[in-house]
């Protein structure tokens, strides 16, 4: 099993300060064994990071092993094809460590179509060279006709090879964005808070991920459901990579939304969790714990969830 | 005046193609290496739904840049703001200005390629006009605990930026190519005037523009900062630079500027694969300087009587400009 981390921004007065001892833990973490960072968009809190990316980015630089997640990113407050494009530039400068993991329709504001279609756009535009995209939320490129097929479609390819700088001033029906990602498939996860969009990731195969707010139980029933309608819809396991993420306190008490105990107990607790729902990727949301529980946890929890 | 520049490897070149993850790599590299040498600041431009694969995000390139480095300025040179959100944007310049202590510099240029609007949705023909209402925008967010903007294309009510950025606001250039036009817009507004490669006679007119129309509207000189991108191609004799400049041309100008509608003529027309004989082509061309390490000296001097705060060098021969060129300017 994978295990990751993750952080609460928001309990950071300043930006500066606490960035910088995330930035710590994950050079640390990284170091450790420890298989993701996820680093969520927020922009309502002054430590919020609204654009994971550029984090990412930067610490693509600072680690050698972790995959770098983009996490809770939401579909309103960037163009579709920035989306695309910025996944692709940290996949290149961290070669193949980055992932994307968008938030729930319902924290968002949108219906949750729009955050299929966005999924469908972003692994369509990594999948294939030029094309264009006709949705209800998203037209790509914008001349796009209301007559083109829905969703991804590519153009016939004929005659001979026109180079761009040869175009001149025509804007061509297909486009290709570019970089493509440093992997064929570079993982893309949503938060199944809705039903609906619980139901439409199951049937797709797009990867579940279920965020630490989320009462565990909950959680564990989302999970399961999930896995119930990817196999009613004959989906691989080994194409789903389910994500659980979770607060933890060790030596501490348990509550609805946090794993507590003693190491012990909290691997436990996961290896329940993932009995129930098969769950791959372990994230621990990090809210204020020290040094030493990063290194216990990983000595004493993170290691023996492998085998 | 400061010293910024570049490198190779965020796209593919056709004469040396490369991997890319390799040409990042090289990027981040040649950061740290023009910070030793004493560089002022390093940067990345944007194009996008590009066959070479070229940068799409100049601020996710130099955050890479940020991690290794500690001083050396990051910039984008340019940016082509129309097509984003200014508060994406914004959000994107304060991340990175607190991710690297306050070392962002914003070049911002409008966009000339047909296509890129037509790929995020965006009127061409409005870009001039959205540039400067989304720079007032990025000043606003990054200088207010709140703020409320109403203007043609963009709108905003009571908005808040987090994180702040470390610089309020942020450091923000208007690149506004070579006319007398953008020249008037940036004095007008009182922004940092960012020009593009050009041969100096043109290069001062521009300048003195720019200055008029800035004291014109209020602004005071020490407000009306000035800077330009200058290729220079240094030999031992006049020919040895020329042969590298050909081979610049040849190699890489040729495409960027006759191809794309990145020249413009007098009645604002792109041009599109013009003749190598039209006279905005020969100017351009005659704007990569040529010289030895003493006329290059001279010509970056009349750069420095003129004003100007920085001069963009080209990403080739940095280490012979370190040693015999920044120190005559230090």
């Amino acid at each position: 099993m994978r295990v990751g981390l993750s952080w609460d921004l928001d309990r950071f007065e300043d930006a500066s300060a606490g960035w910088q001892e995330v930035i710590s833990e994950v050079v640390e973490a990284d170091r450790m064994g420890f298989h993701s960072f996820w680093i969520h968009e927020g922009r309502e809190r002054p430590a919020d990071c609204p654009m994971p990316s550029v984090f990412l980015t930067y610490l693509s630089r600072k680690t050698q092993s972790g995959q770098l997640r983009i996490a809770g990113r939401r579909v309103t407050h960037a163009l579709a094809p920035h989306i695309v494009e910025e996944v692709s530039v940290l996949d290149n400068f961290s070669r193949g460590r980055a992932g994307l993991a968008f938030a729930p329709a319902s924290r968002q504001g949108v219906v949750p179509g729009h955050v299929h279609e966005m999924i469908d756009f972003v692994t369509s535009s990594w999948a294939t060279d030029e094309m264009r995209f006709r949705g209800e939320h998203i037209r790509f490129p914008a001349h796009t006709p209301d007559e083109a097929p829905a969703g991804a479609s590519v153009p016939d390819v004929e005659g001979d090879y026109v180079p761009q700088w040869e175009w001149g001033p025509e804007m061509p029906d297909f486009l290709s964005i570019t970089p493509k990602p440093y992997v064929p498939h570079t993982p893309v996860h949503v938060e199944i808070d809705d039903d609906e969009t619980l139901e439409w990731a199951a049937q797709q195969g797009i990867s579940p991920m279920v965020g630490a707010d989320m009462p565990t139980e909950q959680a564990a029933r989302r999970l399961a459901r999930y896995r119930e309608i990817a196999d009613e819809a004959g989906r691989s396991r080994r194409e789903i990579e389910a994500v659980l993420e979770r607060r933890v306190v060790l030596d501490g008490e348990t509550d609805e939304c946090t794993l507590g105990g003693s190491p012990r107990d909290v691997l436990n607790a996961i290896r329940d969790l993932r009995g129930k729902t098969g769950i791959s990727h372990f994230v621990w949301r990090r809210g204020g714990a020290t040094p030493m529980d990063l290194y216990r946890f990983a000595s004493e929890v993170q290691v023996l969830l492998q085998a | 005046m400061e010293f910024w520049t570049t490198s190779l490897g965020l796209a593919k070149m056709r004469p040396m193609p490369n991997a890319l993850a390799d040409g990042y790599e090289n990027f981040v590299r040649d950061a740290v290496r023009a910070e030793g040498l004493g560089f002022d600041g390093y940067g990345s431009g944007e194009h996008h739904f590009m066959y070479d694969e070229f940068m799409p995000i100049p601020l996710q390139a130099v955050a890479a840049v940020a991690a290794v480095t500690s001083k050396i300025r990051l910039c984008t040179n340019a940016m082509l703001l129309p097509l984003y959100d200014p508060i994406e944007a914004a959000e994107m310049a304060a991340t990175l200005d607190v991710l690297s202590g306050g070392r962002v510099s914003l070049g911002l240029g409008m966009g000339y390629r047909p296509y890129e609007f037509d790929g995020f949705d965006t009127a061409k023909r409005t870009r001039g006009a959205r540039l400067r209402e989304a720079m007032e925008v990025i000043r606003l967010a990054t200088s207010r605990e709140s703020f409320s903007y109403q203007g043609k294309h963009y709108q905003y009510e009571n908005e808040s930026l987090h994180p702040r950025s470390i610089q309020r606001p942020i450091d923000q250039w208007f690149c506004g190519g070579t006319s007398l036009q953008g020249a008037r817009r940036a004095g007008a507004a009182g922004l940092g005037y960012w020009l593009a490669n050009s041969p100096y006679d043109h290069t001062e007119d521009i300048v003195k523009e720019y200055r008029q129309a800035g004291a014109e509207a209020g602004f005071d000189e020490s407000q009306l900062r000035v800077a330009s991108f200058k290729d220079v191609c240094i030999g031992n004799t006049m020919e040895e630079a020329e042969a590298l400049r050909q081979m610049l041309i040849d190699g890489f100008y040729d495409e960027h500027i006759l191809g794309y509608g990145y020249l413009v003529d007098e009645n604002g027309q792109s041009l599109y694969s013009p003749s190598r004989e039209h006279p905005l082509y020969r100017r351009f061309t005659q704007s990569l300087y040529c010289g030895t390490i003493e006329t290059v000296v001279e010509e970056l001097k009349r750069y420095e009587k003129l004003g100007m705060d920085m001069v963009f060098l080209p990403s080739q021969q940095q280490e012979l400009i370190a040693k015999e060129i920044l120190p005559e300017f230090k």
